[in-house]
């Protein structure tokens, strides 16, 4: 051996470097590649629910999102000038916050899926924006995938939004969102129970702006507990002054418009200014998470028999309840042309006169002038509070 | 009660402002009217309610009635409220049910078809229960029913005693105004009489109120019918044939609005009361528009100046957009 390595090259060699020694470097473990996706995804404005949207984007899609101001009139004026006239107004609104995204940036749009035409309106919205001119998009619409299996959502999300993302951590993140949505919804329904008797004006309003930037902070489940009891003890802590036997009304209708403040010009906060005690049973946990059709549909007999679309058997079982629990008064909120809560008005008017509780009916289009509503909201506050002073 | 002499007796002002006409009452503390009047509003709402107060300030013995209270309701009721130094500035449902429960204390059913609107509200033990108000449309109302007049060549005031004399009346789809009014156009072609299609247009009225205004609630007697179109025979009659009962229409039936904000009025705190200064004329009022650009809602906010002192201001969606007037000396 030692012949045959005669003359040949030493196989290794040490060679002293002068000055200062390094430190032995250890070989790293090998880094994780990114996977994060740099598709800028925004949805429509719906309620509160930007939080949850944002925790979805940048927790679950993991890609960047796109967060749009509140809407204006100039959203809706988008909205309904490339709309057909005869769309509900969510369409409208919608696709007036799609093209504010388009302009702010935004490159995946997304869009869910229902029982009614909200089905078509992802395929139909898409259409319109690139008929528009709109090219540099896409859509994530959940109604292509809507009931297949679940890994036909991760794929099509792969496919659309990000090709790396992680089954493991989306799924484990997805849980957190569904927590967090609970929480807004837990906490939206104390607040539109105490906000009206508010001792100092806007008050809760602040409160609930600082809630939402702190769930907005939110990664991990525990951060979305902890935020949510952190909001929960600001609201209650804040002076209220609620009457004996406070005005009590319940909100039902349909899921968009009933939701959203910019689609329904802000009933909500108009009853509170009225000093109203308010509730709302239909919010993403009770129709999407916790929802059982026949449950609601049972709860409603004998006034519904069959499920008749989307939110009709909670729209009915939800104003039934209110009356039943004493509530003074029901709010039916809908879109012009909403052809499920229209079958819902026959039903609910025979829950008024059977329970001789009044139910105000209120039917929303793309107007801009609040004068009309406001007549009607105060006529129906009068009505309810001289009918509650004169029955003790 | 005795009057103290000097000390003037207590009065109240309510005026409602429509989109076509603008009614002013003044009130003693009983609820009696001392001074009434009526007139077209002309789409001038402030120089309409100058008018009112004018006709008001001639009527009224203001030797022994002092107006402490205003009262404005209708559609125009914030910037006419604004003008008058309104204490109380109600919308038209409450001041309409307010009035008529006052003056017919066991009534069940208002209906009220106005200019622009029409409404049901149901009564119950002197309060209201339910109401409903005419959505999205004017159809069927004061304002189609002039517009057919002018098109047949009619005074609408004439309407009633027409239709009384017709035996056929004509049938007319009155669901939408564009609707009515080719039909009806076509029912003249077709060589109908006209007192025929006036009948018609009555019972259109009546049948359009109830299957549209009215659907759902439970129409009982006793019925009072107000608003303008109330003093129209024909519609009268085509609702008693309707329901089937009778239809009481009050004299003052179309003042019930102005009278309800007057009782309202009446209703406010003792510590709101100001002495009315019938100094409207004295005064110029002016309104003026004013975009906000604080951000992209552009809300349009109205400013009311009585000469040139800001006296109050609305229109807008948040506080960005305030205009507030400077506290009162």
């Amino acid at each position: 051996m030692a012949e045959k390595n005669l003359g040949a090259e030493p196989r290794a060699t040490v060679s002293l470097r002068e000055g200062e020694s390094r430190p032995t470097l250890l070989r790293r473990r090998r880094a994780r590649p990114d996977r994060h996706s740099r598709k800028r995804v925004a949805f429509m404005h719906y309620g509160y629910y930007d939080v949850a949207f944002q925790y979805f984007t940048e927790h679950v899609l993991d890609a960047d999102y796109v967060r749009m101001p509140a809407p204006t009139r100039r959203t809706l004026e988008i909205g309904s000038e490339h709309s057909n006239d005869y769309v509900c107004a969510p369409f409208k609104h919608i696709l007036g916050d799609y093209v504010e995204a388009l302009e702010a940036g935004a490159n995946v749009l997304v869009q869910f899926t229902g029982y009614c035409r909200l089905t078509y309106y992802g395929e139909l919205q898409e259409m319109i924006l690139r008929d528009m001119g709109y090219d540099d998009f896409e859509m994530l619409n959940f109604s292509f995938v809507s009931g297949r299996p679940f890994k036909d959502y991760v794929a099509y999300c792969k496919k659309v939004v990000n090709p790396n993302l992680s089954v493991a951590a989306g799924v484990a993140n997805m849980l957190v969102l569904l927590r967090m949505v609970k929480h807004l919804d837990a906490y939206n329904d104390y607040y539109l129970a105490n906000a009206g008797f508010e001792v100092e004006p806007r008050s809760f309003e602040r409160a609930r702006e600082a809630f939402f930037e702190d769930m907005r902070c939110c990664s991990t489940m525990a951060d979305v507990d902890q935020a949510f009891r952190r909001g929960m003890d600001a609201l209650r802590a804040l002076p209220t002054s609620k009457p004996e036997r406070p005005v009590r009304v319940g909100i039902v209708g349909e899921s968009f418009t009933a939701a959203d403040p910019a689609s329904n010009l802000e009933i909500e906060r108009k009853l509170l200014s009225m000093r109203v005690e308010l509730a709302r049973t239909l919010n993403i946990t009770n129709f999407i998470l916790r929802y059982s059709e026949e449950n609601a549909r049972r709860s409603a007999a004998p006034y519904v028999t069959y499920d008749m679309g989307p939110t009709s058997s909670l729209t009915i079982s939800a104003a039934k309840r209110y009356i039943e629990e004493g509530f003074d008064g029901v709010v039916h909120v809908k879109s012009s042309g909403c052809t499920p809560e229209i079958d819902c008005m026959p039903p609910l008017q025979r829950l008024a006169r059977d329970y001789r509780a009044p139910i105000l009916f209120l039917t929303y289009d793309s107007q801009t002038s609040d004068t009309g509503l406001d007549t009607r909201l105060e006529a129906f506050y009068d009505m309810l509070a001289m009918r509650k002073e004169r029955t003790i | 009660m005795t009057r103290s002499t000097g000390a003037p007796e207590r009065a109240f002002l309510g005026v409602d402002t429509g989109s076509i006409s603008t009614k002013g009452v003044v009130t003693d503390a009983r609820g009696t009217i001392l001074a009434r009047s009526y007139l077209w509003t002309e789409g001038a709402p402030t120089d309409a309610a100058r008018r009112v107060v004018d006709e008001l300030a001639a009527q009224l013995d203001r030797e022994r009635y002092e107006v402490v209270a205003v009262g404005t309701t209708g559609s125009a009721r914030r910037l006419v409220g604004a003008m008058l130094g309104a204490q109380v500035v109600k919308n038209e449902i409450t001041a309409h049910a307010v009035g008529t429960t006052f003056l017919h204390p066991d009534v069940r059913t208002i209906l009220e078809i106005g200019g622009q609107d029409s409404k049901i509200i149901c009564v119950e033990g002197g309060v209201a229960v339910d109401y409903a108000m005419n959505t999205l449309c004017a159809a069927g109302t004061g304002s189609f029913l002039s517009s057919q007049a002018h098109r047949l060549g009619v005074e609408v005031e004439e309407f009633g005693d027409i239709a009384a004399t017709s035996e056929h009346p004509a049938n007319i789809a009155a669901r939408c105004t564009v609707f009515a009014e080719s039909d009806l156009v076509h029912k003249l072609q077709v060589g109908y009489e006209k007192r025929d299609v006036i009948a018609g247009l009555c019972r259109a009225v009546a049948t359009n109120y109830l299957n549209n205004v009215a659907k759902g609630k439970r129409v009982e007697a006793p019925v009072v019918f107000q608003g303008g179109v109330s003093k129209n025979s024909g519609v009268v009659r085509a609702f008693e044939d309707e329901l089937g009962m009778e239809v009481l229409v009050d004299a003052d039936g179309h003042l019930m609005g102005a009278f309800g904000a007057a009782l309202l009025a009446a209703d406010a705190p003792e510590s709101q009361r100001r002495p009315f200064a019938w100094d409207v004329d004295d005064f110029e009022f002016r309104t003026r528009e004013v975009v906000c650009g604080r951000c992209a809602n552009h809300c349009e906010v109205v400013c009311v100046y009585r000469d040139d002192e800001l006296i109050d201001s609305w229109g807008n969606r948040c506080d960005r957009g305030a205009v507030r007037p400077r506290a009162r000396a």
